[in-house]
């Protein structure tokens, strides 16, 4: 068990090197020194209390999306429309925020706001639960094309409805009231990311400690035995889009709330696509996500300071993620190939050979 | 003196956590039929799959005609005339049967026509009565496995390796393919049969050779040995026949299961089950015998609640239970024992102690409180019932796929004796097991009887059946042909049966 643990640790680790040296290598192609650029991507995010925050704040909305990619995954479903659930978080939140303005005491109009985006993500991705169960429909691309609707939608009432008092773009006014709290003073880190490392937790009790994780990790593993055992598996498929969204949506409550306090066109069009390849890399452990999402938002804040003092094309950042992603993915197969050397090894051993 | 066709020598292969093969020689001549016998994990498929290139040996080598081969794929061992005929068939049910046999072998345009004629010679030649433009999927399994016979035939094979072929087959389809074997040797070439059934090995065997936990325990030759001796190597020690089969229930014994005229009949497809009616009292052993897939899995399914009845109705201990569905019959007390185990009622990837709370999650007995889950207690009653049931495995935490099958078996069977209070359904309990393990299935299904458990038992081995029934339903086509007390057990009668005669029909017939 405990070398299992060691191996888990060294080898992902290892991996990330590695796949930092690829893209290292990809750097040179593009005329840069890449010591001279990894050392200003490492010293410049920590170069100061507020840069270093801004990682967290980046890891936030990260950490969510990830999450509903993995409460599926472990069903063996796919909701790749997080990125849409998103969207509808963001609308759900920035909607009610906007509208219960100055009704309510922050405090209690947050945790309002907070239910009500989860209440409203998780119906949007419980649909496609729905779709699957009763029509059989396949649930990779209902929830990938759900994207595009909430996308449209979300166009749609940031011309109409939440567009701001002004007319001018198509976007929506600032939230006054409800700010999620920022904790470290001087920077912008807001409540938000100690939610999603708490949730990270929950969904971590949830998958492995209770009846409804087990039902739910059956239900992937083996839906015949599932079924016959009484699990009823649709009502699973509609439970796990729902926890799905309701996670995702969050993501926009926290950066509605927490980090833009208003919501325009286009805003964090990647965190979906990034919170797959967040769960994949952590193996859609809960608790492995929290760490990936930070070396993530590492990344991109260092990317964003990159193009900022050195004129580096932010663009690289996505190719040191691709890089280490892959990286991480093989380093899998060679640490299972390791561990049954290993065991073989021990019972030539043994058997005296 | 004359090599051997193939010779293997002192194979060893190791998996992770399990010697799968140890110093395992074995001479395998033209013109003669090797029978490779032992139990259930005994190391017998992992040695063939060597030969045949999906596993490489970790010790040893392979000789052909003295000379030492490299087979490192199954592209290699069919290129060296070698085919294996896997347990599992690997045909495209949709494609044709030629279409099946060419896949892998044909390379720009195909010459349909010409392959199709080749095809048809080499059934003929055997007496398959095989359609090469068959779809696959319209095949029953003995003709699939025919299928896959002639897919080796056609590359020309000189050594067949056949992984426990019988497993599958009626009793006809079995002397058939038995006759098959004599005459593919008979004509040259050379056999391996994988089997842990005796009478098999008797049967078509020139010698024998017997495996017990990954080592050869003897190589015979067929003269000179017999049954006790073989069925001896093969367990390690001697067998004992599950005895205590067999009562009269008193008729005032309160009924448990009913089922009146339950019929299940898609719409525009033929009936799978018509008018099925019979009682199971309790402390009673109902058996169905019957050839595969003449509706008993469908029966069981019925029973357990998978599949609602089109029309009938069934009721437990006076209970209406038609519109049930399966979790309410759990909780009503049925527990049911697939017949594919690892698809049906087993999650392979998960643990002991997770599979042994499968059909009771909600129980309290697994929690702390009525929210989480208490490991403790789930590792405590797991390895209770490990040591119950005399369970092969390191510990509760243990992944269930590295367990044998019998050991997986057992696993089920501790779940659902705990699940099935009143009722337990049986499909094919012992299948693919081994001595062993059928003996404990055996005596443990009698001594739920004794306690006062109604069981539902489904078997295609008719020594099965008779060694435990109190009551005998023979399946035919989706109809009970008849059912037999206890003392009016006859083989022919039941054969009748099962060949689709009626009571009447027979008794017309004897007049």
């Amino acid at each position: 068990m405990k070398t299992k643990t060691i191996d888990f640790l060294l080898f992902n680790i290892g991996a990330i090197f590695v796949g930092l040296a690829a893209a290292g290598i990809m750097l040179t192609f593009l005329g840069e020194n890449p010591i001279r650029v990894y050392s200003l991507l490492f010293t410049s995010v920590v170069r100061d209390r507020f840069t270093v925050a801004n990682i967290f704040v980046r890891a936030t909305p990260l950490i969510f999306t990830a999450l509903a990619f993995a409460v599926t995954f472990k069903a063996k479903l796919f909701n790749i429309g997080a990125q849409g659930q998103f969207f509808i978080g963001c609308l759900v939140a920035v909607g009610f925020s906007l509208y219960l303005e100055g009704f309510l005491v922050p405090g209690v109009g947050l945790v309002i706001v907070f239910f009500l985006t989860l209440l409203g993500g998780g119906i949007y991705g419980g649909l496609i639960g729905y779709a699957k169960a009763r029509f059989n429909a396949n649930e990779f691309l209902v929830s990938m094309m759900s994207t595009y609707v909430a996308l449209g939608v979300s166009d749609y009432l940031l011309r109409t409805l939440l567009m701001e008092a002004r007319g001018e773009y198509p976007q929506t006014d600032t939230i006054q009231f409800y700010r999620l709290p920022i904790f470290v003073g001087g920077t912008r880190l807001h409540i938000g990311f100690i939610i999603a490392v708490v949730i990270a937790i929950l969904v971590w009790v949830m998958m492995y400690k209770t009846t409804l994780g087990y039902r739910i990790r059956t239900v992937g593993q083996n839906r015949e035995a599932a079924h016959l055992a009484g699990i009823n598996t649709k009502r699973i498929f509609v439970i796990v889009f729902f926890i799905s969204g309701a996670l995702a949506s969050l993501a926009g409550f926290t950066e509605v709330n927490g980090a833009s306090y208003m919501l325009m066109r286009g805003f964090n069009s990647t965190i979906g696509a990034m919170g797959i390849g967040i769960a994949v890399l952590a193996n859609a452990n809960p608790i492995s996500i929290i760490f990936v999402a930070v070396l993530f938002g590492t990344l991109i804040e260092g990317g964003m300071i990159l193009m900022q003092v050195a004129g580096i094309p932010h663009s690289i950042i996505p190719l040191m993620q691709g890089f280490v992603m892959v990286s991480v993915l093989i380093s899998y197969y060679v640490r299972t190939r390791v561990a049954t050397l290993r065991e073989k090894h021990r019972l030539q051993k043994a058997v005296g050979i | 003196m004359e090599n051997p066709y193939v010779e293997l020598l002192h194979v060893s292969k190791y998996f992770a956590k399990v010697i799968a093969n140890h110093d395992v020689s074995i001479k395998i001549e033209r013109g003669k039929v090797v029978a490779l016998l032992g139990e259930n994990g005994a190391g017998k498929s992992t040695i063939m799959k060597i030969l045949y290139g999906l596993y490489r040996a970790d010790e040893g080598k392979i000789l052909m005609d003295g000379k030492e081969a490299q087979i490192t794929s199954p592209r290699e061992a069919i290129a060296l005339g070698i085919s294996m005929i896997q347990q599992h068939f690997s045909l495209v049910p949709v494609h044709t049967v030629t279409e099946n046999i060419i896949l892998g072998n044909v390379r720009g345009v195909i010459d349909r026509a010409a392959s199709e004629a080749s095809i048809r010679a080499l059934s003929d030649k055997y007496a398959f009565g095989i359609d090469p433009n068959a779809t696959v999927a319209s095949l029953s399994v003995g003709e699939q496995q025919k299928v896959e016979i002639l897919k080796a035939l056609y590359l020309d094979s000189k050594l067949l390796i056949m992984d426990e072929p019988t497993a599958v087959l009626t009793p006809k389809e079995s002397s058939m393919l038995m006759q098959f074997i004599r005459d593919f040797a008979a004509a040259g070439g050379a056999v391996v049969f994988i089997t842990h059934k005796l009478k098999e090995v008797m049967e078509v065997a020139d010698s024998v050779v017997v495996m017990r936990g990954g080592k050869v325990a003897g190589t015979l030759q067929k003269e000179g040995t017999n049954e006790q001796e073989l069925a001896g190597l093969m367990i390690g020690k001697d067998l004992i026949p599950t005895t205590g089969g067999g009562r009269s229930v008193p008729d005032d014994a309160p009924v448990c299961l009913e089922l009146n005229g339950v019929t299940l009949q898609n719409k525009g497809e033929v009936s799978s089950l018509e008018g099925i009616t019979f009682q199971i009292r309790q402390g009673e052993v109902f058996g169905v015998a019957g050839v595969s897939g003449n509706g008993q899995l469908e029966l069981c399914e019925v029973v357990c609640g998978a599949t609602r009845p089109t029309g009938g109705s069934l009721t437990l201990n006076g209970e209406d239970i038609t519109g049930a569905g399966i979790n309410e019959r759990i909780q009503k007390g049925i527990g049911y024992v697939p017949s594919d185990r690892q698809r049906d009622a087993l999650v392979m990837d998960m643990t002991l102690a997770e599979n042994m709370m499968l059909k009771s999650i909600d129980d309290p007995k697994w929690k702390i409180n009525g929210l989480l889950l208490s490991e403790r207690k789930i590792d405590r009653l797991t390895q209770q019932a490990i040591e119950d049931y005399n369970v092969k495995a390191p510990g509760p935490r243990a992944v269930i796929q590295g367990l044998s099958g019998g050991n997986q078996q057992k696993m089920v069977l501790a779940r659902e004796l705990i699940s099935g209070e009143r009722l337990i359904v049986f499909d094919q309990p012992t299948r693919g097991l081994d001595l062993g393990a059928i003996d404990l299935v055996h005596k443990t299904i009698l001594a739920q009887r004794d306690a006062g458990k109604s069981i539902l038992l489904v078997s295609t081995e008719l020594t099965e059946i008779f060694a435990l029934s109190d009551r005998v339903a023979v399946m035919y086509k989706g109809k009970i042909q008849g059912i037999l007390e206890r003392d009016k057990l006859d083989i022919n009668r039941i054969g009748l049966l099962m060949a689709g005669y009626h009571d009447e029909e027979e008794e017309a017939a004897s007049v």
